[in-house]
């Protein structure tokens, strides 16, 4: 009898195996629906938290043009979840402007779908193939020209021209939202660097730097000391998402060697400009050359930029290379835990090839994404008028003025005089890094098409390793740019 | 008084009717829906341009794809060998008298199959992790640091590390199928053969094996079938990187249909997938029941 339950037992769990592994292929939405209506729950409780604290604190006034006739939903889906917006200005400014806008908006109801961020582009591109996008959400410049082409979002160029911020717009940041003289969404976030070097002033001190070199000879040079003197190496760097090399470090290196026209001309597909141009090649070349040269840390493509970093915070490496992201963990961090290395953080533009003749002082920095609407929220007028009164209000002046105020970040609408004295040295050193002192270039991967970037990534984890070349790899890129982008 | 409780024939098909819509639903509309997007150009979104057999052959000059076609096969090797080889050998030694407390062996041999893979895939991840990892502490600690490595970023060695985890979850899950086919067994067969002075490699080989065959193709089916689709580990452990390095099917279809957003070639190597997943399944069938067929007891 026992070996009759132990066995009815084992074998219905067999079938359960069975039918969780068939399972597993055909239903991969599954796991993200679930966790997004969690999300979506632990979101609410959040919002409706902040929003009493808003509301006791002030103005909601500003969520202004109280007279929306819409009443009804509106279905919103972002990637500001709340543990991203610990720590994180953007995501904290953008939860915040949230809650305001529905509190002043009482008989409309936000239904937010909030997912981390690899999920959301996962979901968001699903979505988007099966032409059933949300009403309001977050659109990556890359996928601007090709949904805009499917006529999945709205054109937004009258009514961003409308909006009464218009003449407080950064125009620079809606460039990956264009495509010809057509703009599709409002910038949304705040702006960001996504290559920046993050170091110990300290340790380079004792190198013999007073700051991190302006060229790699002196990198590979203070290399040697640092290995002798109880470090791993020099520079922590993770690649293991495949999207890092890419954002954190070829899009700065490309724009040394190409200049910034080349880039422009890629993005117009004029033919005037090629992947496998001289200038492109030398910089993935560079780019297998310093990733085999050993400074790095040797794991650098299997762990992700959230491993690398705790190699720099753990004190196992005096710099590491990344994006603003990485910058506001690590600088939470210390604050909390190590208040002398956090007072040594400084921060500096990639060092400069010796063989790269543009901008040696430049970064990329941009909004990634932009407030975008689903084409089809047109055929209600009234819906409409909320959507966009939502798109300028989480975009305006009083997101702007948030963010910096409390964390010394800029966003789309500019603000006279940010107020910079109330903050420490690090913050704005971060700040005068991000926005002062150095020259803007383009993020590759806010332009063009995912294909392109797909190949890309996959080919550079490869040349970073040592194995393929980077003529091979430019012809890659150029073949998959041509197909998917050029062809459009 | 049974014809009270008869239900209606009408209510009988009815009711079986469900299953059926449910079990075409899911199974066979996604596969004639990607068989249909397959002969589409199509980006994602509403605009689809008809371009017949196009997709079809950009698969069959696909360098990638075919590299994925024998990262798996080779996967299915090793876990042929390793998933139901490694049960086998564990199912003899648990059956044999001098092993004790049974009940737990089998219980902790399949405890693994429950986990998620993507728990699973994270836990071999840290294993092999360079730094922190258990693998490389301890090459250090017996003295080997030499052949420390970057597990997970040797192109020749990657395949073998993710391969590992699915080895040691799926080990369990063929054990129990064949304790059952093992338990059906009249034990009074192997009894005979150790008076007749059977070593325990002779009864394996031919009393247990030949008598359980049915059970073993079963085995290699699933195994086969299961492998042909790995996806949840690979993707958490290594995204089929380095580069391509330990790139596989599904993982490949899923790139192109939403990282790529390349919906119609996406459908297209779902659709050679299920392929060459039939293909390979039915030969090995074929090829086992060639092999097997005039041996030992039937």
């Amino acid at each position: 009898m026992k070996k009759k339950v132990l066995s009815v037992l084992l074998a219905s769990t067999m079938v359960a195996g069975i039918l969780a592994g068939c399972g597993s292929s055909s239903s991969t939405e599954a796991p993200a629906a679930d966790a997004s209506t969690e999300a979506a729950a632990a979101d609410t409780e959040a919002a409706e938290e902040a929003s009493t604290e808003a509301a006791a604190e002030e103005d909601t006034e500003a969520a202004d043009s109280a007279e929306l006739a819409y009443t009804g939903e509106i279905n919103l889906m972002h990637y500001s979840t709340s543990e991203e917006s610990e720590g994180n200005g953007g995501s904290d400014g953008f939860r915040t402007m949230i809650a305001n806008w529905e509190e002043a908006h009482p008989d409309i109801t936000l239904n937010q779908n909030v997912l981390a961020n690899d999920e959301y582009k996962t979901q968001i591109a699903t979505m988007a193939a099966a032409g059933d996008l949300p009403d309001v959400f977050l659109l990556q410049g890359m996928n601007t020209k090709s949904w805009a082409a499917q006529g999945l979002i709205l054109d937004m160029t009258d009514i961003i021209k409308d909006s009464p911020y218009y003449a407080d717009y950064n125009q620079d940041y809606f460039t990956p939202f264009k495509d010809g003289d057509k703009l599709y969404g409002l910038p949304v976030l705040t702006g960001g660097t996504c290559t920046v070097v993050i170091y110990d002033k300290a340790a380079w001190k004792d190198a013999g730097f007073d700051s991190f070199p302006d060229n790699w000879d002196d990198v590979k040079k203070a290399d040697e000391y640092f290995k002798a003197n109880g470090y791993d190496g020099t520079i922590a760097f993770g690649n293991g998402g495949q999207w890092q090399a890419n954002s954190d470090f070829l899009s700065t290196l490309g724009d040394r060697y190409t200049g910034k026209e080349w880039f422009q001309h890629i993005i117009d597909g004029d033919g005037e400009a090629s992947f496998t141009d001289d200038s492109f090649v030398s910089a993935l070349q560079f780019m297998q050359d310093i990733f085999q040269s050993g400074i790095f840390n040797s794991d650098f493509n299997s762990v992700t930029n959230e491993d690398a970093r705790e190699y720099f915070i753990a004190g196992d490496y005096p710099a590491f290379i990344g994006g603003n992201w990485d910058e506001s963990y690590i600088a939470a961090t210390l604050q909390a835990d190590d208040e002398e290395a956090y007072n040594n953080l400084g921060f500096a533009v990639l060092p400069q090839p010796a063989d790269a003749t543009e901008d040696a002082n430049s970064q990329n920095i941009g909004l990634g994404y932009a407030m975008a609407i689903n084409s089809k929220v047109a055929d209600d007028p009234d819906k409409l008028a909320a959507c966009i009164d939502f798109c300028e209000y989480v975009t305006g002046p009083e997101f702007a003025s948030y963010v910096a105020e409390n964390y010394a970040l800029g966003g789309l609408t500019k603000v006279a005089d940010v107020d910079l004295s109330g903050f420490d040295e690090v913050t704005q050193a971060f700040y005068n890094y991000s926005y002062v002192d150095t020259t803007p270039c383009e993020i590759y991967d806010s332009y063009v098409d995912p294909a392109v970037w797909s190949v890309c990534n996959t080919g550079l984890q490869e040349l970073m390793n040592g194995t393929g070349t980077a003529k091979d790899l430019a012809a890659d890129i150029q073949a998959a740019y041509e197909e998917n982008y050029l062809k459009k | 008084m049974l014809k009270a409780i008869k239900p209606k024939m009408s209510t009988v098909v009815a009711l079986l009717f469900i299953p059926v819509v449910w079990y075409v639903f899911s199974v066979f509309v996604p596969l004639v829906t990607a068989l249909f997007y397959s002969f589409f150009e199509w980006k994602g979104g509403p605009n689809k341009t008809f371009s017949g057999l196009a997709n079809y052959s950009r698969l069959i000059n696909d360098a990638t794809f075919w590299q994925s076609v024998w990262h798996n096969l080779l996967i299915v090797l090793v876990c042929i060998i390793g998933q139901v080889g490694i049960a086998f050998i564990l199912v003899l030694m648990v059956q044999s008298r001098l092993a004790k407390c049974k009940g737990i062996h089998r219980t902790f041999g399949f405890f693994p199959s429950t986990i998620s893979a993507v728990y699973i895939g994270l836990i071999w991840t840290m294993i092999f992790d360079y730094k922190r990892g258990i693998l490389n502490w301890f090459l250090e600690v017996t003295g080997h640091a030499d052949a420390m490595k970057v597990w997970l970023n040797e192109p020749s060695l990657v395949l073998g590390c993710v391969s590992v985890p699915l080895v040691w979850q799926y080990i369990g899950y063929y054990m129990v199928i064949l304790f059952a086919a093992i338990a059906a067994v009249d034990k009074e067969i192997f009894e005979v053969a150790e008076l007749d002075g059977a070593n325990a490699f002779q009864r394996a080989v031919y009393i247990v094996l030949p008598l359980i065959k049915n059970m073993i193709m079963v085995c290699l089916t699933l195994c086969i079938s299961g492998n042909m689709k790995v996806f949840d580990h690979i993707y958490t452990m290594t995204a089929g990187g380095p580069g391509t390095s330990s790139m596989v099917m599904a993982l490949y279809g899923y790139k192109v249909s939403f990282e790529q957003s390349n919906m119609g070639y996406g459908s297209a190597i779902s659709v050679g997938i299920f392929i060459i997943s039939l293909v390979v399944i039915q030969g090995s069938r074929a090829l086992v029941n060639f092999l097997t067929k005039d041996k030992g007891v039937e």
